[in-house]
């Protein structure tokens, strides 16, 4: 059952069949359902992460994942250097820092975002997790871990520059929730040259003397 | 902290206030009238009631966040202040839906603009809709008394050099501009009113008309969703509602009833359609949700040659109508001129982009400027407004298709405000559109925008605006309530927000939402009246 509706997507995407199948948002949703539900029943994990050890790129233990899985943190690992790009800092250590902590704001992100919206994400990130939709759809072949930053780039400009809403769509909501989780924390403001709420109101204000 | 916070100070004198996620049974609660939510209308209505001598519930899904809690920081702002953490979207996808949902509702959040409806809306709605208790000079007293509860006025402050930028650039093509009324008091020209006022400045619901209630014996539940209105025969009985976990996120299943003489329906012209749809509300002509309006807004961002730094000031204080009623009510669509504020988060998630581009923009924030057009949607038949209806899981949801006609205005749009930002001497402009470059002059911009298109998810489009979709109007063949809110079909209901508005407003429409509610809820607690 899962192998003939695999094979069948698989025709579907070699041929310009594939563009009129996603045109709609009708389809697009349902094939991104029949994704959802393939990837769990072959075995992607679906869980959150909950925490993970700091062992490896993971920077703060104390952090438990509500939302993302292990597999999503691996598709932001291989997003954010492109998608950031220039942004994160060279040096290893903070580099790390920089991504883990980022990952870490977008899964408390969706999180906020509540139930309806984390489910149109959860088959984003399925479709993307998955092997073989993650080849014939976003087309990187290699799986997210080994994906270097210029294909993680070639696949975000698919996206951005193609002429299917649903594809833009994608790239929209992997870009923005990944912006805004790095740009906007305290973190990285001076990479904007945001100096922060003004001095004198957070040293005036009630709020910020905790004392 | 020292008690000079209203809300702190109101908490400690014993206002009756209860977070649902304190709550570990089932219950029920009687009141004369039960008031779904706190923003511009549910506020204003509470109060009123309250004052008026009736019992009187609130029930708010979001929490109660005050002084304490508004810390100028926009990443914990849009997480627990704003509808789905800041991710609502339409059904596609395609406009983002800014909203509030905490106490006080968008009147938390909003940057204060304060507008009388036009007096175009006003009479185009009379015309159309047999509205004729709603004409300029009818409303007027309405209005000036809402603007003197909410000290609304004219900013008296220089604008800051994101709303200058618009003065500027209207300045030199001839195009009239004006200075924006607001309501604040005591305003310390920040610039964070969109992640709630640090000062206690703005007066939103949450310093004027929720502790106005609340002094007059209202109770306030926050954290708590309205679930369904319970129809016994012909009248609501009760209502159902939900307890939310103190994350704001999943109910707890504590549930709460809440019985009552009236209800009155104010949760927001995406949340108001979609109790009633869930409640099952006799609607025999399939009315709710429909005609749902948004002003879908467009903006372009200019680098200037002088700091801009648009994330400090007012964030709005000057506004240009030159486009808004210039081809009549119902012509080609008009729209209105306003800035939006920047600040790093929303910055990075409005502009599209990754990668080089997308750091070297923000890189030129401090000299970044913006203008925003609001498209005055609903006054012409190829803008029939959108949809909303309920998810399997009952949660509201709003299908917005662009029609080709309001494309065609927000092509316009963009031609204008590079226009703008060019004669205001922008060294370089963008539009907020997948596909846009930086254009150095205004030769260049117009060819592009020519030529750009526009669909889609590649235009990047907003709204703070949410009206309609629970019309009024004096057919019930063509509206859900008539013209002071009540329900066409059920007696004990009304409904008190934005969601009864049959077109958009032209403007931003906080004051159109305090003054239409004040002006029924006088009327509602004259009817109630012992």
């Amino acid at each position: 059952m899962i192998d003939d509706q695999a094979n069948s997507h698989t025709d579907g995407l070699t041929n310009t069949g594939r563009r009129n199948f996603l045109k709609t948002g009708m389809a697009g949703t349902l094939f991104l359902g029949t994704v959802s539900i393939s990837a769990s029943l072959s075995g992607c994990a679906t869980a959150p992460a909950g925490r993970l050890s700091a062992v490896g790129t993971r920077m703060d233990a104390r952090y438990r994942f509500r939302f993302l899985t292990r597999e999503d943190i691996q598709l932001f690992e291989a997003l954010l250097p492109a998608i950031i790009g220039p942004g994160l800092p060279e040096q290893p250590l903070a580099r790390r820092t920089a991504i883990a902590s980022s990952i870490e704001r977008i899964d408390s992100g969706i999180y906020n975002f509540g139930p309806a919206n984390q489910r149109e994400l959860r088959r984003l990130f399925d479709l993307l997790n998955f092997g073989l939709t993650r080849v014939t759809i976003a087309r990187v072949w290699s799986s997210w871990p080994n994906v270097t930053t210029s294909e993680a780039d070639a696949f975000l400009e698919r996206w951005r520059t193609s002429s299917l809403g649903l594809f833009n769509n994608g790239y929209i909501a992997l870009t923005k929730i990944s912006n805004v989780a790095f740009y906007g924390h305290r973190d990285q403001w001076h990479l904007s040259g945001y100096p922060g709420p003004p001095q004198y109101a957070v040293e005036a204000l009630p709020q910020f003397n905790n004392a | 902290m020292s008690l000079t916070d209203r809300i702190a100070q109101g908490l400690a004198s014993g206002w009756k206030v209860t977070d649902g996620a304190t709550l570990t049974e089932n219950q029920t609660h009687e009141a004369d009238v039960v008031v779904v939510g706190t923003g511009a209308g549910g506020g204003t209505t509470a109060e009123i009631l309250a004052k008026s001598g009736l019992s009187v519930i609130l029930v708010e899904e979001g929490r109660l966040y005050y002084q304490k809690d508004f810390k100028m920081d926009e990443l914990t702002s849009y997480a627990n202040l704003y509808q789905e953490g800041m991710s609502r979207v339409t059904k596609d996808g395609a406009i983002a839906i800014l909203q509030g949902r905490c106490v006080g509702g968008s009147t938390t959040v909003n940057w204060t603009s304060s507008f009388r409806t036009p007096d175009e809306t006003l009479t185009y709605w009379s015309e159309k809709f047999g509205l004729d208790n709603l004409t300029p000079d009818a409303m007027a007293p309405w209005f000036e008394g809402r603007e003197e509860r909410h000290s609304m006025a004219p900013w008296q402050v220089a604008p800051n050099v994101n709303n200058d930028v618009l003065r500027q650039g209207c300045e030199k093509l001839g195009y009239k501009w004006q200075i924006i009324p607001r309501n604040v008091k005591g305003c310390w020209n920040l610039g964070y009113c969109g992640v709630g006022c640090p000062t206690n400045a703005k007066q939103g619901a949450l310093m004027t008309t929720i502790p106005g209630a609340l002094d007059n014996q209202a109770r306030l539940f926050h954290g708590l969703r309205a679930e369904r209105l319970v129809m016994n025969q012909d009248r609501i009985e009760h209502l159902q509602a939900s307890a939310m976990n103190s994350d704001g996120v999943e109910p707890s299943g504590v549930t709460v009833t809440l019985k009552a003489r009236h209800f009155v329906v104010a949760a927001s012209a995406i949340g108001s359609p979609g109790l009633l749809l869930r409640s099952e509300i006799p609607d025999p002509f399939r009315r709710i949700g429909k005609r749902s309006f948004i002003h879908p807004v467009n903006a372009t961002v200019a680098q200037m040659p002088e700091k801009v730094d648009p994330f400090y000031g007012a964030p709005q204080s000057i506004y240009s109508d030159e486009f808004n009623f210039k081809n009549g009510v119902n012509g080609p669509v008009g729209f209105k001129l306003e800035v939006p504020p920047l600040h790093p988060a929303m910055s990075s998630g409005v502009i599209p982009g990754h990668g080089r581009a997308q750091i070297d923009a923000m890189t030129g924030l401090p000299w970044t400027q913006s203008v925003l057009a609001l498209i005055r949607d609903g006054f012409h038949p190829e803008s029939p407004g959108g949809t909303v209806s309920i998810r399997d899981d009952g949660s509201p949801m709003l299908d917005y298709p662009v029609t080709d006609y309001l494309w065609k205005g927000l092509r316009e749009a963009f031609y204008t405000m590079a226009e703008i930002q060019f004669a205001a001497g922008a060294k370089k402009v963008r539009l907020v559109h997948l596909d846009s470059d930086w254009y150095d002059n205004w030769a260049d911009a117009k060819t592009a925008i020519a030529n750009i298109a526009m669909e889609p998810h590649r235009v990047r489009l907003f709204t703070a605006h949410q009206m309609g979709g629970c019309g009024m109007g004096s057919d019930p063949e063509n509206s859900v309530v008539n013209g002071f809110g009540e329900h066409h079909h059920v007696s004990n209901l009304s409904v008190h927000d934005a969601s009864i508005f049959p077109t958009s407003i032209g403007a931003n429409p906080q004051l159109s939402v305090y003054a239409l509610a004040a002006r029924n809820s006088s009327r509602l607690a004259h009817r109630l009246g012992r």
